[in-house]
């Protein structure tokens, strides 16, 4: 197994007025690379911060997070906004998709910030949308689609610029029980065909079974990190 | 660089009719912005222009040489040669448009029934074409034939003064080169229709009869002068200067202060007027790009998540503001030009004709767009309008990735 993404020790701290409230006390974890992670936890135990600083949105008290042998931490802000566009997909549990562009768009945006030529970007683009199940809906905007549908884009969007990880935070928590199944078997199908590293943050049960390793954070500490049995 | 623009020019313009009414509200705000300042620019200039040009006319013309001290003490005595050598040769120069030699001086005119105080004014009238206005302000009789004609040139009020009319006798009385004072008799030949000022303060005769008259053959009190289109007055004063130091040559500026005054003035109302409106503009473009950057507070966040750099945030917002200000700038440019098109046959003053005889005026004002300032006005407009909206992009560029997204 190739480690992917080391995190050493992160601490995060934030300051209400004069409280300093912890985030993270100390997590050290590593994901390997094709792996497919849940992270769980009660509200406030820190797994949404986790996902941020891992993505490098947040920047951790203490601590470092190391992707692909580059420590994050010793990156400017334009360098950062650089390696979430080449390295990192997100999908967010809002869908947050952009509402002027077009389901095609919204995927392509990426790969055309990348400087991907037109023919290969329609290319991948169709193709995502192809495999995420929206074949004939490419040209419809996020307003015209149904929740699910926006995740599956989103999904095909956090994939298309072959992302070292692609991190999700709560992305099956809009969508009904039917849509969520869809979209985890959709992410775990992606996640074995092109052995891109997946972390989940989520409540959810049902994404927990999906996924192959489960860590449980409790008050910014991992409490459980368990590999499951095939 | 051209890449990423590439990308955010089509993503600006559709950002940018995401609020049609906001949009279209803005470019309103821009297009009769720009409409009001150029085409109040252009009628305002035209008024001035027509002033100016009215008050050189009236003898006074772009500069004029004197003998020092005439301007103070305007006496026949302080007159100069008619210029020779090398001054002749720099007024005959292709700078200098027109130039006529004048003899000058205040006298009194008797008709059989009045006496009233006049300057008289030796002119050669062919040279008066392009300097001043009596080249072509004789309405009734007929103008002087050269600057050997004896007849004189009387205004319309100084002729109904004198209860004179052409053809009938007159006699001009006025003190010669020595101070003795000098009487001749002179036939009406034309009467001429000027400002006010003009009809009931002067008196034309030929250059040659004038100086005979006074005693000063050769002589001038002055040579009024026009240079040529889009030649520096000061620099050909300058010249000038150099050649005859010892002559005193001034500019209308220095003659006619107060129409230098109000000339100034003009030109500060429609810069003040240019600057009242950018303000406008700059706070509806300001206002509606602080609205949209505030309402898309969660589409920036994502937008840095998905690797946005800080630099293609804040260009992002600044092609959404030159797009907008551009296509105001365009539509109010076009019906500034369509007004100006459409006033060009001229704005009638009508009931103001007096006013405007008082400040030398033309009736007719004729509004036109000057090309190099239409352009400078557009682009400056545009460029200011467009960083007046790093406020926004700057916001925008400050957003937390996190808090914005949070945000709903």
């Amino acid at each position: 197994m190739t480690a992917i993404l080391q995190c050493n020790n992160l601490i995060k701290q934030y300051q209400q007025g004069e409280t300093t409230v912890s985030a993270l006390r100390g997590v050290d974890v590593t994901f390997n690379k094709g792996e497919f992670v849940s992270i769980s936890g009660p509200s406030g135990s820190g797994k949404s911060t986790l996902l941020h600083i891992i993505g490098s949105l947040e920047q951790p008290t203490e601590g470092e997070v190391i992707l692909d042998g580059v420590s994050l931490a010793q990156q400017s802000r334009q360098q950062l906004a650089d390696l979430r566009l080449n390295r990192i997909g997100f999908v967010f549990q809002a869908y947050n998709l952009i509402p002027v562009l077009s389901a095609a768009e919204n995927v392509e945006f990426i790969l055309q910030l990348q400087g991907v030529d037109a023919k290969t970007r329609r290319a991948r683009s169709a193709e995502l949308l192809r495999v995420v199940g929206l074949q004939g809906l490419e040209d419809r905007k996020p307003g015209q689609l149904s929740g699910g549908q926006q995740q599956r884009v989103a999904v095909a969007r956090a994939l298309a610029s072959h992302p070292a990880i692609v991190l999700a935070d709560e992305p099956t928590a809009n969508l009904d029980s039917q849509n969520s199944d869809e979209l985890l078997a959709l992410m775990s199908q992606l996640n074995q065909e092109s052995q891109v590293t997946i972390i989940v943050a989520t409540h959810d049960p049902r994404v927990i079974d999906h996924t192959r390793r489960h860590i449980v954070l409790t008050d910014g500490r991992i409490e459980t990190d368990q590999a499951k049995v095939a | 660089m051209m890449r990423v623009l590439a990308i955010l020019f089509p993503f600006a313009w559709r950002n940018l009719w995401r609020n049609k009414r906001r949009t279209l509200i803005t470019l309103l705000v821009v297009a009769v912005g720009v409409w009001s300042i150029l085409a109040f620019n252009s009628i305002v200039r035209a008024w001035s222009d027509s002033t100016l040009t009215g008050s050189l006319k009236n003898m006074t013309a772009e500069a004029q040489i004197h003998a020092p001290g005439y301007l103070d003490d305007p006496d026949i005595s302080r007159s100069f040669p008619a210029p020779t050598g090398q001054l002749k040769t720099q007024l005959n120069l292709a700078q200098i448009a027109a130039w006529a030699p004048r003899l000058r001086t205040p006298a009194i005119v008797q008709s059989e029934y009045e006496t009233l105080p006049v300057t008289l004014v030796g002119i050669l009238p062919q040279r008066e074409a392009g300097v001043s206005f009596i080249a072509d302000a004789v309405k009734q009789g007929e103008p002087l034939r050269d600057g050997d004609d004896d007849g004189v040139l009387l205004g319309r009020h100084l002729a109904e003064h004198l209860k004179t009319r052409i053809g009938k006798r007159i006699v001009i009385m006025a003190n010669d080169a020595s101070g003795k004072l000098e009487e001749r008799g002179a036939r009406v030949k034309g009467i001429f229709s000027a400002l006010r000022g003009m009809e009931d303060g002067f008196m034309f005769t030929g250059l040659h009869p004038a100086q005979h008259f006074l005693h000063a053959d050769g002589q001038l009190s002055e040579i009024a002068l026009m240079t040529a289109p889009q030649t520096p007055l000061d620099t050909v004063l300058q010249h000038l200067r150099h050649t005859a130091p010892q002559l005193d040559i001034k500019s209308w500026a220095q003659l006619q202060p107060i129409t230098k005054g109000i000339h100034d003035l003009t030109e500060g109302f429609i810069y003040v007027w240019l600057w009242v409106m950018f303000v406008l503009i700059a706070i509806g473009v300001v206002n509606t790009q602080l609205m949209a950057v505030f309402e898309r507070t969660r589409e920036f966040g994502l937008l840095q998540a998905l690797g946005f750099r800080p630099s293609w945030v804040v260009l992002e917002v600044m092609l959404e503001a030159l797009q907008i200000i551009g296509f105001g700038v365009f539509v109010g440019a076009l019906a500034a030009y369509l007004t100006v098109h459409a006033l060009q046959s001229g704005i009638s003053l009508g009931a103001l004709s007096a006013g405007a005889d008082f400040l030398g005026t033309e009736r007719v004002l004729y509004p036109r767009l000057d090309r190099s300032e239409f352009i400078t006005t557009i682009v400056v407009i545009w460029g200011l309008g467009v960083l007046t909206a790093l406020w926004p992009a700057r916001r925008a560029v400050r957003f937390d990735a996190i808090e914005a997204m949070r945000s709903s």
